[in-house]
C-alpha cells in the first residue's frame, strides 16, 4: 500500500476504482465551476482563515476529546475517549460541512441553496448556515423521515427553510438525493446544492470529507496531548459516511491506529434487512459514484432497514470502498438492537445521549474491546446527539408522551 | 449499416424529420408494450425508445419516475427487455431501437448486452454518464449497439466536440434544464446550440424533454432533424392502462408526424 492523502482522489475522482462522475449531462457544468471554485480558494489563507473562525466561533471548535471513565470502567480493558461532535453548534459533525461549502456557495454568487436529509441533522446544518447568510433554502427529505425526524422538521422549519417531504421509492434519503439532484438540473444556474455526506459525483466526496477532516486533524493533536500517542483505534458509524470520513483521513498513513467503520446491521446483516452494503453490497453506481451497493442481480437498489434514518442508505462514500478494499479500514456492522441497547446505556454510564447513527459505534465497544490490552486507546467518534431520536426511541420502548 | 443510421439518413436524403417515440418496458405489462411498439410504427413512428426502469431515475420528472416505479413493480429487467426486442423483431426488422437508462443496470448485463446479435436493439443512451464517456469505458462494445450522447444546454463549448466525437448513433439534445416532463421551451436558446453542435458534427441532433404540443413538434423541426416525445405519450399509456383503448396514442403521433413533415 502506498502513500495515498495527496493522491486521492485523481483527476477524475476515483479513489482506485471507486468514485467517478455518472451524473446527467446537465450537471457536468455546475461539478466542473464547483471542482475549479474549490481548487482555486481551497489553499488561500483568505479562505482558510474564514473557515476556520467560523468553525471557532460559529460552530465552537474545536470539540473536546472525553475521557469516559464509566465505559472504560465497565469494559476494563483500555481507554475509551469520545471525540465530543456531538457539543457542535447544532449538535452533530454536519455543521463542519455546511460551514465549508456555504462559504463556496457565496464565492460562486449563488442565491439558493439546497439540500437532502436523512436524521434531519444535514438539513438542519444547511438552514442554520443559509439563514445566517439570509439565502433561500429547500430540504428534501423522504416522508417516512419527515415521520421519524420530527423534531428536525420542525427545527428546518424555524430556520426559515422549506422541507419538502419525498413519497417516491422508499421514501427515505436516497429518494431525498434522487429529488435534490431533480431540483438541481432544473435550477443549476441560481442553486447550490450542499451534499451532506462523502457520496455524490466528484468533487463532493473530496469537497465533504476535507471540510470534516477537521475532526481527525484535531483527534491527532488531542491524542498526543493527552495520551501521548496516537489511538489504538478509531470508532465511526457509516451510513454515507462523513463523519468517519472526517475521522479517518488524517489517519490514513499513520498505520498503527486502527480505523473501525460501523454500518447499519438493522435486522441483522444475514437477515437482508439491513443498511450495511462494505458488508454485503456489490460495486455499482448511485447517485454519481461507483462504490459499494445493496443491489439486486438486476442491478436495481434494494431497499433498506435501519432504526436510524441517518444510516438508512444503500450506498457509501466511494473513498470508505477504497479503504475497504485495500485493506486500510475494517468495515464491520450493528443491528438495531444492539444499537438501542448501546444508546440506553451511554445515556445512563455517561451523561451523554448520542443519536442512534453514533449508537451503532458505541456497540461495537463491546466485541472490540475484548480484542485490546488495558493500554489500548480507543476514540469514538460521537457523531451527533440524541436529542433528535427521542420519539423513535420512546415509540420503540411503548413510551406515549 | 446500423439499422439507425441507415433511418435516420434516409429521413434526411427524403428531406423528412425523424419522430421518436418513448415508452417504459413492462408499463403496464409487456405485452402491452409490444402492442403499442408495433402502434408506434403504425402510426408513423421512426424510431422507438424504450426506457428501461431503474429505481432510482435521477433525470426522469413524475410521469416517467411512476412509470419506473410501475415497471419495476412487474418486476421488469433488462433481460426481460431483449425477449421483449426479440419478439417485436418477428415481424418488425426495420425499426430501430435505443435503450434509454442508466448505467447500473447495463452494467449488471453486460454479458447479455455485448450477446445481443444484429436483428436486436440498435442502440443505447445512458442518461447518467457524462457524454465523453461511452459503452465500451464499461466493457460493451458491441458492433450491432451504437452510443448516443446527451448535450445539454449547459455543455460548454469545449465539449461539445467531444461528445460529438464520441457519439455514433444521433445527438440527443436535451432541450431544458430539467427533468424529463417539464415545460417551457426557450425556443431561441434551442435553436442556437443545435445549431452550434451541428458546427462540430454530422450526426443527426434530435430534440427531447418538454416537447408537449404539435406547435413545439412544428417550430423544433425546422432547426433538428427530429424529435423525442416521452411523458405525453406515457402519460397517455396510464390513462387508458385498463381499458387498453390505445387510439388517441395513435392519433397523437400521427399529429405530431404531420407537424414535423
Amino acid at each position: 500500500m502506498t502513500s495515498n492523502k495527496i493522491n486521492y482522489p485523481d483527476k477524475e475522482g476515483f479513489f482506485g476504482e471507486f468514485g467517478g462522475k455518472f451524473v446527467p449531462e446537465t450537471l457536468m457544468y455546475a461539478l466542473e465551476e464547483l471542482e475549479n471554485t474549490y481548487n482555486g480558494l481551497k489553499d488561500s489563507e483568505e479562505f482558510k482563515k474564514e473557515f476556520y473562525s467560523d468553525l471557532s466561533a460559529f460552530v465552537g471548535r474545536p470539540s473536546p476529546l472525553y475521557f469516559a471513565q464509566r465505559l472504560t470502567e465497565k469494559y476494563q480493558s483500555g481507554n475509551i475517549w469520545l471525540k465530543r461532535e456531538d457539543l457542535n453548534h447544532t449538535g452533530a459533525h454536519k455543521i463542519n460541512n455546511t460551514v465549508g461549502q456555504i462559504l463556496l456557495a457565496k464565492y460562486m454568487g449563488k442565491k439558493r441553496i439546497i439540500a437532502e436529509t436523512g436524521a434531519g441533522q444535514h438539513g438542519v446544518a444547511t438552514a442554520t448556515v443559509a439563514a445566517r447568510l439570509g439565502l433561500e433554502c429547500h430540504i428534501y427529505m423522504g416522508s417516512e423521515d419527515v415521520r421519524r425526524q420530527s423534531l428536525n422538521v420542525y427545527r428546518i422549519k424555524l430556520l426559515g427553510a422549506q422541507v419538502h417531504a419525498v413519497d417516491s421509492g422508499s421514501a427515505t434519503l436516497k429518494d431525498a438525493l434522487n429529488e435534490a439532484m431533480r431540483d438541481w438540473v432544473t435550477n443549476i444556474d441560481d442553486t447550490y446544492y450542499i451534499i451532506g455526506s462523502v457520496t455524490g459525483p466528484h468533487p463532493y466526496p473530496m469537497i465533504v470529507r476535507d471540510f470534516n477532516s477537521v475532526v481527525g486533524q484535531e483527534v491527532i493533536k488531542q491524542s498526543d496531548e493527552l495520551f501521548n500517542k496516537m489511538p489504538d483505534a478509531i470508532v465511526a458509524c457509516v451510513g454515507g459516511g462523513s463523519n468517519a470520513m472526517g475521522i479517518f483521513y488524517p489517519f490514513i498513513d499513520l498505520k498503527e491506529t486502527r480505523l473501525i467503520g460501523v454500518e447499519a446491521g438493522g435486522k441483522g446483516v444475514s437477515t437482508g434487512e439491513h443498511a450495511a452494503p462494505l458488508n454485503d453490497g456489490t460495486p455499482g453506481v448511485l447517485h454519481g459514484a461507483r462504490s459499494y451497493l445493496m443491489q439486486d442481480e438486476a442491478g436495481q437498489v434494494k431497499d433498506t432497514k435501519s432504526v436510524s434514518a441517518g444510516l438508512d442508505y444503500p450506498g457509501v462514500g466511494p473513498e470508505h470502498s477504497w479503504l475497504k478494499d485495500i485493506g486500510r479500514a475494517e468495515y464491520v456492522a450493528v443491528s438495531d438492537d444492539d444499537a438501542l441497547k448501546a444508546f440506553h446505556e451511554v445515556t445512563e454510564l455517561e451523561g451523554i445521549m448520542p443519536a442512534l447513527e453514533t449508537a451503532h459505534a458505541f456497540a461495537y465497544l463491546e466485541p472490540l474491546m475484548k480484542e485490546l490490552d488495558s493500554s489500548a486507546n480507543v476514540v469514538i467518534n460521537v457523531s451527533g446527539r440524541g436529542d433528535k431520536d427521542i420519539n423513535t426511541v420512546a415509540e420503540i420502548d411503548g413510551i406515549e408522551f | 449499416m446500423n439499422r439507425l443510421t441507415s433511418t435516420l439518413s434516409n429521413l434526411k436524403s427524403n428531406n423528412q424529420k425523424a419522430l421518436v417515440a418513448y415508452l417504459v418496458a413492462g408499463d403496464p405489462d409487456m405485452d402491452t408494450t409490444l402492442d403499442l411498439m408495433h402502434l408506434f410504427v403504425e402510426s408513423g413512428v421512426d424510431v422507438i425508445e424504450i426506457g428501461v426502469p431503474f429505481t432510482d431515475p435521477i433525470a426522469e420528472g413524475p410521469t416517467i419516475q411512476r412509470a419506473h416505479d410501475r415497471a419495476l413493480k412487474n418486476n421488469i429487467s433488462l433481460k426481460m427487455i431483449l425477449s421483449l426486442v426479440d419478439q417485436f423483431r418477428e415481424t418488425n426488422k426495420d425499426t430501430p431501437i435505443v435503450l434509454m437508462g442508466y448505467l447500473n443496470t447495463f452494467i449488471s448485463h453486460i454479458d447479455m448486452v455485448q450477446a445481443t446479435g444484429k436483428d436486436g436493439i440498435d442502440s443505447i443512451l445512458v442518461v447518467d454518464i457524462p457524454g465523453e464517456l461511452n459503452l465500451e469505458s464499461y466493457g460493451i462494445s458491441n458492433p450491432n449497439i451504437n452510443t448516443i450522447s446527451l448535450i445539454s444546454p449547459t455543455t460548454k463549448e469545449n465539449r461539445v466536440e467531444l461528445i460529438a466525437n464520441n457519439s455514433t448513433g444521433f445527438i440527443y439534445y436535451v432541450n431544458l434544464r430539467g427533468v424529463t416532463g417539464s415545460s417551457n421551451l426557450d425556443i431561441t436558446e434551442i435553436e442556437n446550440n443545435i445549431n452550434r453542435i451541428k458546427q462540430y458534427t454530422d450526426l443527426p441532433t434530435l430534440a427531447g424533454f418538454g416537447i408537449k404540443s404539435t406547435e413545439d413538434a412544428k417550430t423544433l423541426a425546422k432547426f433538428s432533424d427530429g424529435i423525442i416525445i416521452g411523458s405525453s405519450i406515457v402519460e397517455m399509456i396510464n390513462e387508458a392502462s385498463k381499458t387498453k383503448e390505445f387510439d388517441r396514442i395513435g392519433k397523437y403521433l400521427k399529429e405530431m408526424k404531420t407537424a414535423i413533415a
